[in-house]
Protein backbone atom coordinates (compact mmCIF):
# COMPACT_ATOMS: atom_id res chain seq x y z
CA UNK A 1 0.00 0.00 0.00
CA UNK A 2 1.22 3.43 -0.94
CA UNK A 3 0.17 6.15 1.46
CA UNK A 4 0.65 9.92 1.40
CA UNK A 5 0.21 11.62 4.75
CA UNK A 6 -0.57 15.36 4.78
CA UNK A 7 1.81 16.03 1.94
CA UNK A 8 2.58 19.59 0.99
CA UNK A 9 5.09 20.69 -1.54
CA UNK A 10 5.90 23.92 -3.34
CA UNK A 11 8.37 24.63 -6.09
CA UNK A 12 10.92 27.41 -5.56
CA UNK A 13 9.41 30.82 -6.39
CA UNK A 14 11.54 31.16 -9.54
CA UNK A 15 9.90 28.06 -11.03
CA UNK A 16 6.51 29.74 -10.62
CA UNK A 17 4.26 26.78 -10.10
CA UNK A 18 1.38 26.38 -7.78
CA UNK A 19 1.61 25.01 -4.28
CA UNK A 20 0.77 21.40 -3.94
CA UNK A 21 -0.97 19.88 -0.98
CA UNK A 22 -2.63 16.57 -0.27
CA UNK A 23 -4.25 15.44 2.90
CA UNK A 24 -4.17 11.74 3.88
CA UNK A 25 -4.46 9.72 0.69
CA UNK A 26 -4.08 6.10 -0.27
CA UNK A 27 -2.99 5.06 -3.70
CA UNK A 28 -2.21 1.94 -5.62
CA UNK A 29 -3.26 -0.76 -3.20
CA UNK A 30 -1.54 -4.01 -4.16
CA UNK A 31 -2.98 -5.38 -7.38
CA UNK A 32 -4.99 -2.27 -8.21
CA UNK A 33 -4.62 0.67 -10.52
CA UNK A 34 -5.31 4.29 -9.56
CA UNK A 35 -5.51 6.74 -12.45
CA UNK A 36 -4.75 10.41 -11.88
CA UNK A 37 -6.33 12.64 -14.46
CA UNK A 38 -6.59 16.40 -14.79
CA UNK A 39 -5.62 19.40 -16.86
CA UNK A 40 -2.06 20.33 -17.80
CA UNK A 41 -0.24 21.86 -14.85
CA UNK A 42 -2.68 20.47 -12.29
CA UNK A 43 0.12 18.66 -10.42
CA UNK A 44 -0.17 15.09 -11.73
CA UNK A 45 3.52 14.72 -12.59
CA UNK A 46 4.51 16.45 -9.33
CA UNK A 47 2.46 13.87 -7.45
CA UNK A 48 4.19 11.08 -9.39
CA UNK A 49 7.63 12.51 -8.63
CA UNK A 50 6.79 12.83 -4.93
CA UNK A 51 5.69 9.22 -4.87
CA UNK A 52 8.86 8.07 -6.65
CA UNK A 53 11.11 10.09 -4.32
CA UNK A 54 12.34 12.38 -7.11
CA UNK A 55 10.92 15.30 -5.17
CA UNK A 56 10.92 15.47 -1.40
CA UNK A 57 7.81 16.94 0.30
CA UNK A 58 8.10 20.12 2.37
CA UNK A 59 5.88 18.55 4.99
CA UNK A 60 4.16 15.20 5.47
CA UNK A 61 5.48 11.84 4.36
CA UNK A 62 5.24 9.12 1.74
CA UNK A 63 4.84 5.62 3.15
CA UNK A 64 5.32 2.27 1.45
CA UNK A 65 3.64 -0.48 3.43
CA UNK A 66 3.82 1.80 6.46
CA UNK A 67 7.51 2.71 6.05
CA UNK A 68 8.49 6.36 5.56
CA UNK A 69 10.76 6.77 2.52
CA UNK A 70 12.20 10.11 3.70
CA UNK A 71 15.50 8.53 4.70
CA UNK A 72 15.68 6.07 1.81
CA UNK A 73 18.21 6.53 -0.94
CA UNK A 74 16.81 6.89 -4.46
CA UNK A 75 18.22 3.49 -5.41
CA UNK A 76 16.38 1.89 -2.48
CA UNK A 77 13.13 3.54 -3.57
CA UNK A 78 13.85 2.28 -7.10
CA UNK A 79 13.75 -1.29 -5.79
CA UNK A 80 10.17 -0.68 -4.60
CA UNK A 81 8.86 1.73 -7.23
CA UNK A 82 9.23 1.67 -10.99
CA UNK A 83 8.91 5.13 -12.53
CA UNK A 84 8.22 5.98 -16.15
CA UNK A 85 9.09 9.56 -17.10
CA UNK A 86 6.72 11.59 -19.27
CA UNK A 87 9.53 11.99 -21.79
CA UNK A 88 11.15 8.56 -22.42
CA UNK A 89 14.43 10.03 -23.72
CA UNK A 90 15.09 11.32 -20.21
CA UNK A 91 15.42 7.85 -18.83
CA UNK A 92 17.26 6.08 -21.64
CA UNK A 93 20.98 6.39 -21.14
CA UNK A 94 22.80 3.56 -22.88
CA UNK A 95 23.84 3.29 -26.53
CA UNK A 96 21.99 -0.03 -27.15
CA UNK A 97 18.47 -1.12 -26.12
CA UNK A 98 19.76 -4.45 -24.78
CA UNK A 99 22.20 -2.67 -22.45
CA UNK A 100 19.43 -0.32 -21.34
CA UNK A 101 17.81 -3.22 -19.57
CA UNK A 102 20.77 -5.48 -18.81
CA UNK A 103 23.23 -2.87 -17.50
CA UNK A 104 21.35 -1.94 -14.27
CA UNK A 105 20.95 -5.65 -13.54
CA UNK A 106 24.68 -6.22 -13.98
CA UNK A 107 25.38 -3.32 -11.61
CA UNK A 108 23.12 -5.02 -9.08
CA UNK A 109 25.32 -8.11 -9.29
CA UNK A 110 23.34 -10.28 -11.73
CA UNK A 111 25.72 -12.30 -13.99
CA UNK A 112 25.96 -10.88 -17.52
CA UNK A 113 24.41 -13.93 -19.28
CA UNK A 114 21.46 -14.00 -16.92
CA UNK A 115 20.94 -10.23 -17.19
CA UNK A 116 20.98 -10.39 -21.00
CA UNK A 117 18.58 -13.34 -21.08
CA UNK A 118 16.13 -11.43 -18.87
CA UNK A 119 16.55 -8.32 -21.01
CA UNK A 120 15.85 -10.22 -24.23
CA UNK A 121 12.73 -11.74 -22.69
CA UNK A 122 11.41 -8.27 -21.83
CA UNK A 123 12.37 -6.87 -25.23
CA UNK A 124 10.47 -9.73 -26.85
CA UNK A 125 7.43 -8.98 -24.71
CA UNK A 126 7.39 -5.39 -26.01
CA UNK A 127 8.25 -6.42 -29.59
CA UNK A 128 11.67 -4.80 -29.46
CA UNK A 129 13.89 -7.85 -29.82
CA UNK A 130 14.73 -7.10 -33.45
CA UNK A 131 16.26 -3.74 -32.49
CA UNK A 132 18.16 -4.93 -29.43
CA UNK A 133 21.51 -3.92 -30.95
CA UNK A 134 20.36 -0.75 -32.72
CA UNK A 135 21.36 2.70 -31.53
CA UNK A 136 18.97 3.87 -28.80
CA UNK A 137 19.04 7.52 -29.97
CA UNK A 138 17.73 6.66 -33.41
CA UNK A 139 14.64 4.77 -32.22
CA UNK A 140 11.19 6.19 -32.96
CA UNK A 141 9.15 7.86 -30.19
CA UNK A 142 6.97 4.77 -29.80
CA UNK A 143 9.97 2.43 -29.65
CA UNK A 144 11.63 4.64 -27.05
CA UNK A 145 8.43 4.63 -25.02
CA UNK A 146 8.18 0.82 -25.12
CA UNK A 147 11.87 0.48 -24.24
CA UNK A 148 11.46 2.88 -21.29
CA UNK A 149 8.49 0.87 -20.01
CA UNK A 150 10.41 -2.39 -20.38
CA UNK A 151 13.41 -0.85 -18.59
CA UNK A 152 11.20 0.34 -15.71
CA UNK A 153 9.93 -3.22 -15.30
CA UNK A 154 13.28 -4.94 -15.03
CA UNK A 155 13.73 -4.19 -11.33
CA UNK A 156 10.43 -6.00 -10.65
CA UNK A 157 9.12 -3.28 -8.31
CA UNK A 158 5.98 -3.61 -6.20
CA UNK A 159 4.55 -0.29 -7.41
CA UNK A 160 4.61 1.50 -10.70
CA UNK A 161 4.24 5.19 -11.38
CA UNK A 162 3.56 5.55 -15.07
CA UNK A 163 3.46 9.09 -16.42
CA UNK A 164 1.62 9.13 -19.75
CA UNK A 165 2.65 5.60 -20.72
CA UNK A 166 0.58 5.48 -23.92
CA UNK A 167 2.12 8.54 -25.62
CA UNK A 168 3.43 7.49 -29.01
CA UNK A 169 1.97 3.98 -28.85
CA UNK A 170 -0.32 2.63 -31.55
CA UNK A 171 -3.59 0.88 -30.68
CA UNK A 172 -2.15 -2.63 -30.80
CA UNK A 173 0.87 -1.74 -28.63
CA UNK A 174 -1.45 0.01 -26.17
CA UNK A 175 -3.33 -3.27 -25.92
CA UNK A 176 -0.10 -5.16 -25.26
CA UNK A 177 0.84 -2.64 -22.57
CA UNK A 178 -2.60 -2.94 -20.90
CA UNK A 179 -2.30 -6.72 -20.95
CA UNK A 180 1.20 -6.63 -19.44
CA UNK A 181 0.12 -4.20 -16.72
CA UNK A 182 -2.94 -6.30 -15.88
CA UNK A 183 -0.78 -9.41 -15.53
CA UNK A 184 1.51 -7.45 -13.18
CA UNK A 185 -1.54 -6.38 -11.17
CA UNK A 186 -2.60 -10.01 -10.95
CA UNK A 187 0.79 -10.62 -9.35
CA UNK A 188 0.04 -7.98 -6.70
CA UNK A 189 1.75 -4.95 -8.23
CA UNK A 190 0.06 -1.58 -7.57
CA UNK A 191 -0.05 1.02 -10.33
CA UNK A 192 -0.37 4.79 -10.21
CA UNK A 193 -1.30 5.80 -13.74
CA UNK A 194 -1.00 9.43 -14.77
CA UNK A 195 -2.77 9.84 -18.05
CA UNK A 196 -4.97 11.91 -20.34
CA UNK A 197 -5.87 8.75 -22.27
CA UNK A 198 -9.36 7.98 -20.98
CA UNK A 199 -9.72 4.94 -23.26
CA UNK A 200 -6.60 3.36 -21.77
CA UNK A 201 -7.70 4.29 -18.24
CA UNK A 202 -11.06 2.57 -18.88
CA UNK A 203 -9.23 -0.43 -20.32
CA UNK A 204 -7.21 -0.68 -17.10
CA UNK A 205 -10.41 -0.49 -15.02
CA UNK A 206 -8.63 2.06 -12.87
CA UNK A 207 -9.96 3.94 -9.87
CA UNK A 208 -10.08 7.45 -11.35
CA UNK A 209 -9.00 10.50 -9.31
CA UNK A 210 -9.11 14.02 -10.71
CA UNK A 211 -6.49 16.65 -9.86
CA UNK A 212 -6.89 20.40 -10.07
CA UNK A 213 -4.55 23.12 -8.83
CA UNK A 214 -2.38 20.67 -6.88
CA UNK A 215 -5.33 19.07 -5.08
CA UNK A 216 -7.37 15.94 -5.58
CA UNK A 217 -10.93 17.08 -6.19
CA UNK A 218 -12.74 13.78 -5.92
CA UNK B 1 8.67 39.36 -13.81
CA UNK B 2 6.57 42.36 -12.76
CA UNK B 3 7.14 45.76 -14.37
CA UNK B 4 8.96 47.00 -11.25
CA UNK B 5 11.28 43.99 -11.27
CA UNK B 6 11.86 44.41 -14.96
CA UNK B 7 12.77 48.08 -14.52
CA UNK B 8 15.07 47.15 -11.67
CA UNK B 9 16.77 44.55 -13.88
CA UNK B 10 17.23 47.13 -16.67
CA UNK B 11 18.61 49.68 -14.19
CA UNK B 12 20.97 47.04 -12.76
CA UNK B 13 22.18 46.10 -16.27
CA UNK B 14 22.92 49.79 -16.97
CA UNK B 15 25.01 50.03 -13.81
CA UNK B 16 27.22 47.12 -14.85
CA UNK B 17 30.38 47.83 -16.82
CA UNK B 18 30.22 47.28 -20.56
CA UNK B 19 30.64 43.55 -21.40
CA UNK B 20 33.72 44.41 -23.45
CA UNK B 21 35.38 45.74 -20.30
CA UNK B 22 34.69 42.41 -18.58
CA UNK B 23 36.06 40.52 -21.61
CA UNK B 24 39.29 42.50 -21.25
CA UNK B 25 39.41 41.94 -17.50
CA UNK B 26 38.76 38.18 -17.77
CA UNK B 27 41.34 37.89 -20.56
CA UNK B 28 44.02 39.67 -18.55
CA UNK B 29 43.31 37.76 -15.33
CA UNK B 30 43.21 34.32 -16.95
CA UNK B 31 46.29 35.07 -19.09
CA UNK B 32 48.31 35.96 -15.99
CA UNK B 33 46.94 32.84 -14.28
CA UNK B 34 48.63 30.84 -17.06
CA UNK B 35 51.80 32.94 -17.22
CA UNK B 36 52.58 32.86 -13.48
CA UNK B 37 54.36 29.55 -12.95
CA UNK B 38 55.77 29.36 -9.42
CA UNK B 39 55.13 32.60 -7.56
CA UNK B 40 52.46 31.63 -5.00
CA UNK B 41 52.24 35.12 -3.50
CA UNK B 42 51.73 36.75 -6.88
CA UNK B 43 49.06 34.20 -7.76
CA UNK B 44 47.34 34.80 -4.39
CA UNK B 45 47.42 38.56 -5.04
CA UNK B 46 45.90 37.99 -8.48
CA UNK B 47 43.18 35.83 -6.96
CA UNK B 48 42.34 38.53 -4.40
CA UNK B 49 42.10 41.14 -7.16
CA UNK B 50 39.95 38.82 -9.23
CA UNK B 51 37.59 38.19 -6.28
CA UNK B 52 37.33 41.93 -5.59
CA UNK B 53 36.44 42.57 -9.24
CA UNK B 54 33.82 39.79 -9.14
CA UNK B 55 32.29 41.27 -5.97
CA UNK B 56 32.18 44.75 -7.54
CA UNK B 57 30.49 43.39 -10.67
CA UNK B 58 27.94 41.63 -8.47
CA UNK B 59 28.72 37.91 -8.86
CA UNK B 60 26.40 35.90 -6.61
CA UNK B 61 28.94 33.71 -4.81
CA UNK B 62 26.31 31.85 -2.79
CA UNK B 63 24.53 30.73 -5.95
CA UNK B 64 27.88 29.91 -7.55
CA UNK B 65 28.83 27.76 -4.57
CA UNK B 66 25.51 25.89 -4.79
CA UNK B 67 25.98 25.23 -8.50
CA UNK B 68 29.66 24.42 -8.49
CA UNK B 69 30.04 22.73 -5.10
CA UNK B 70 30.99 19.42 -6.69
CA UNK B 71 33.45 21.08 -9.05
CA UNK B 72 35.15 22.84 -6.14
CA UNK B 73 35.47 19.51 -4.33
CA UNK B 74 36.99 18.00 -7.48
CA UNK B 75 39.44 20.91 -7.77
CA UNK B 76 40.50 20.42 -4.18
CA UNK B 77 41.02 16.72 -4.89
CA UNK B 78 43.14 17.55 -7.98
CA UNK B 79 45.20 20.02 -5.91
CA UNK B 80 45.81 17.38 -3.21
CA UNK B 81 46.86 14.85 -5.87
CA UNK B 82 49.23 17.38 -7.43
CA UNK B 83 50.65 18.08 -3.99
CA UNK B 84 51.26 14.34 -3.36
CA UNK B 85 52.77 13.58 -6.77
CA UNK B 86 55.13 16.56 -6.83
CA UNK B 87 56.95 16.37 -3.49
CA UNK B 88 59.78 18.84 -2.80
CA UNK B 89 61.28 20.78 0.09
CA UNK B 90 60.73 20.05 3.77
CA UNK B 91 58.86 16.79 4.45
CA UNK B 92 55.82 17.27 6.69
CA UNK B 93 54.31 13.76 6.51
CA UNK B 94 55.90 10.52 5.37
CA UNK B 95 54.35 7.04 5.42
CA UNK B 96 56.23 3.84 4.51
CA UNK B 97 58.91 5.89 2.77
CA UNK B 98 56.38 7.78 0.63
CA UNK B 99 56.45 11.56 1.01
CA UNK B 100 52.77 12.42 1.36
CA UNK B 101 53.03 16.03 2.46
CA UNK B 102 55.88 18.38 1.61
CA UNK B 103 56.12 22.16 1.69
CA UNK B 104 56.90 22.29 -2.05
CA UNK B 105 54.04 19.88 -2.83
CA UNK B 106 51.57 21.99 -0.88
CA UNK B 107 52.75 25.09 -2.75
CA UNK B 108 52.24 23.37 -6.11
CA UNK B 109 48.79 22.15 -5.03
CA UNK B 110 47.84 25.66 -3.89
CA UNK B 111 49.06 27.11 -7.21
CA UNK B 112 46.89 24.64 -9.15
CA UNK B 113 43.89 25.47 -6.97
CA UNK B 114 44.39 29.22 -7.35
CA UNK B 115 44.91 28.96 -11.12
CA UNK B 116 41.70 27.00 -11.63
CA UNK B 117 39.90 29.29 -9.17
CA UNK B 118 41.00 32.29 -11.26
CA UNK B 119 39.53 30.75 -14.42
CA UNK B 120 36.25 30.11 -12.63
CA UNK B 121 36.08 33.63 -11.14
CA UNK B 122 36.83 35.15 -14.54
CA UNK B 123 34.06 33.08 -16.11
CA UNK B 124 31.65 33.86 -13.27
CA UNK B 125 31.78 37.57 -14.11
CA UNK B 126 29.88 36.83 -17.33
CA UNK B 127 26.98 35.35 -15.39
CA UNK B 128 25.94 38.90 -14.40
CA UNK B 129 25.13 39.71 -18.04
CA UNK B 130 22.29 38.62 -20.26
CA UNK B 131 23.20 36.44 -23.25
CA UNK B 132 22.01 39.21 -25.54
CA UNK B 133 24.46 41.76 -24.06
CA UNK B 134 27.33 39.28 -24.20
CA UNK B 135 26.69 38.49 -27.86
CA UNK B 136 26.43 42.19 -28.64
CA UNK B 137 29.72 42.76 -26.84
CA UNK B 138 31.41 40.02 -28.87
CA UNK B 139 29.98 41.36 -32.13
CA UNK B 140 31.22 44.86 -31.32
CA UNK B 141 34.77 43.58 -30.79
CA UNK B 142 34.47 42.35 -34.39
CA UNK B 143 33.81 38.71 -33.66
CA UNK B 144 31.59 37.23 -36.42
CA UNK B 145 27.96 37.06 -35.23
CA UNK B 146 27.72 33.31 -35.96
CA UNK B 147 30.74 32.63 -33.79
CA UNK B 148 29.45 34.86 -30.98
CA UNK B 149 26.09 33.11 -31.10
CA UNK B 150 27.81 29.70 -31.09
CA UNK B 151 29.75 30.68 -27.97
CA UNK B 152 26.54 31.73 -26.21
CA UNK B 153 24.76 28.52 -27.22
CA UNK B 154 27.80 26.50 -26.11
CA UNK B 155 27.70 28.13 -22.69
CA UNK B 156 24.03 27.20 -22.37
CA UNK B 157 24.91 23.59 -23.21
CA UNK B 158 27.21 23.18 -20.20
CA UNK B 159 24.37 23.03 -17.63
CA UNK B 160 22.46 20.82 -20.06
CA UNK B 161 25.32 18.31 -20.06
CA UNK B 162 25.23 18.25 -16.27
CA UNK B 163 21.43 17.89 -16.37
CA UNK B 164 21.67 14.94 -18.79
CA UNK B 165 24.19 13.18 -16.56
CA UNK B 166 21.94 13.82 -13.55
CA UNK B 167 18.95 12.39 -15.45
CA UNK B 168 20.91 9.27 -16.39
CA UNK B 169 21.98 8.74 -12.78
CA UNK B 170 18.39 9.26 -11.58
CA UNK B 171 17.03 6.82 -14.16
CA UNK B 172 19.62 4.27 -13.12
CA UNK B 173 18.77 4.64 -9.44
CA UNK B 174 15.07 4.32 -10.22
CA UNK B 175 15.89 0.88 -11.56
CA UNK B 176 17.01 -0.15 -8.11
CA UNK B 177 20.74 0.57 -8.33
CA UNK B 178 21.99 2.10 -5.07
CA UNK B 179 25.00 4.02 -6.39
CA UNK B 180 26.24 4.83 -2.88
CA UNK B 181 26.62 1.09 -2.19
CA UNK B 182 28.63 0.32 -5.35
CA UNK B 183 32.33 -0.41 -5.00
CA UNK B 184 34.68 2.35 -6.20
CA UNK B 185 35.74 0.34 -9.28
CA UNK B 186 32.13 -0.21 -10.35
CA UNK B 187 31.27 3.40 -9.60
CA UNK B 188 34.12 4.63 -11.81
CA UNK B 189 33.15 2.29 -14.65
CA UNK B 190 29.55 3.52 -14.29
CA UNK B 191 30.56 7.17 -14.76
CA UNK B 192 32.80 6.40 -17.73
CA UNK B 193 29.97 4.32 -19.22
CA UNK B 194 27.46 7.15 -18.86
CA UNK B 195 29.60 9.97 -20.23
CA UNK B 196 29.56 8.83 -23.88
CA UNK B 197 25.73 8.59 -24.19
CA UNK B 198 25.41 11.99 -22.48
CA UNK B 199 27.77 13.55 -25.05
CA UNK B 200 25.99 11.83 -27.96
CA UNK B 201 22.63 13.01 -26.64
CA UNK B 202 23.90 16.60 -26.32
CA UNK B 203 25.25 16.45 -29.86
CA UNK B 204 21.87 15.30 -31.06
CA UNK B 205 20.23 18.19 -29.22
CA UNK B 206 22.73 20.55 -30.84
CA UNK B 207 21.85 19.12 -34.27
CA UNK B 208 18.14 19.63 -33.63
CA UNK B 209 18.79 23.17 -32.42
CA UNK B 210 20.82 23.91 -35.56
CA UNK B 211 18.01 22.56 -37.75
CA UNK B 212 15.44 24.64 -35.91
CA UNK B 213 17.61 27.76 -36.29
CA UNK B 214 18.10 27.17 -40.01
CA UNK B 215 14.35 26.75 -40.43
CA UNK B 216 13.90 30.16 -38.80
CA UNK B 217 16.28 31.66 -41.38
CA UNK B 218 19.38 32.00 -39.23
CA UNK B 219 22.17 33.35 -41.48
CA UNK B 220 19.68 34.08 -44.27
CA UNK B 221 20.90 37.69 -44.49
CA UNK B 222 24.62 38.35 -44.77
CA UNK B 223 24.68 41.58 -42.81
CA UNK B 224 22.92 41.91 -39.50
CA UNK B 225 22.00 45.16 -37.86
CA UNK B 226 21.19 45.57 -34.22
CA UNK B 227 18.57 47.75 -32.58
CA UNK B 228 20.46 47.56 -29.33
CA UNK B 229 24.08 48.74 -29.40
CA UNK B 230 26.62 49.05 -26.62
CA UNK B 231 28.50 52.27 -26.00
CA UNK B 232 31.38 52.76 -23.60
CA UNK B 233 30.60 55.06 -20.66
CA UNK B 234 33.30 57.28 -19.10
CA UNK B 235 33.47 54.84 -16.17
CA UNK B 236 34.17 52.00 -18.64
CA UNK B 237 37.08 53.98 -20.11
CA UNK B 238 38.46 54.51 -16.60
CA UNK B 239 38.23 50.77 -15.85
CA UNK B 240 39.87 49.93 -19.19
CA UNK B 241 42.73 52.31 -18.35
CA UNK B 242 42.99 50.58 -14.95
CA UNK B 243 43.20 47.17 -16.64
CA UNK B 244 45.90 48.47 -18.99
CA UNK B 245 47.89 49.90 -16.07
CA UNK B 246 47.51 46.63 -14.17
CA UNK B 247 48.72 44.65 -17.23
CA UNK B 248 51.81 46.85 -17.56
CA UNK B 249 52.46 46.57 -13.82
CA UNK B 250 52.21 42.76 -13.90
CA UNK B 251 54.32 42.64 -17.08
CA UNK B 252 57.07 44.61 -15.33
CA UNK B 253 56.99 42.27 -12.33
CA UNK B 254 56.98 39.10 -14.41
CA UNK B 255 59.26 39.93 -17.31
CA UNK B 256 61.66 42.50 -15.92
CA UNK B 257 61.84 40.73 -12.57
CA UNK B 258 60.94 43.49 -10.09
CA UNK B 259 59.86 41.79 -6.87
CA UNK B 260 57.34 43.33 -4.53
CA UNK B 261 56.46 40.41 -2.23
Amino acid sequence: MLELKNISFSYPARERRQNFSLAMEYFAPSGQCTAIMGENGSGKTTLGKLVAGLLRPDAGCVLYDGEDIATWKLGQIGKQVGYLFQEPSRQLFTPRPLEEIAFPLELRGVPKDEAEAKAIELLRQFELEHIKDSTTYTLSRGEKQRLAIAAAMIAEPRFFVLDEPTTGLDKRRRGILAETLRSLMDGGVGILLISHDSVFVDEMQADIRIMDGGRLVN
Amino acid sequence: MTIDNEQLAIRRARQLPDPRVVFALAFVLSSFAVIIREDLWLMTGLMVISLLCAVCIGVDFRQMWRRLKRLFQLLLFVAILRSIFAPSGTILLELWGVQLLTVGGIQIGALVLLRLGLFITSGAMFTCYTVRRLIQGMVQIKMPYELAYMVSVGVRFIPQLAEELKDSLTALQLRGVVIEELKLKKKLSLYTYLILPVIVSSMQNAKELAMSMEMRAFRAARNRTSFYELSLKPSDIVILCGILAFTIFMGVILFIGVTIF
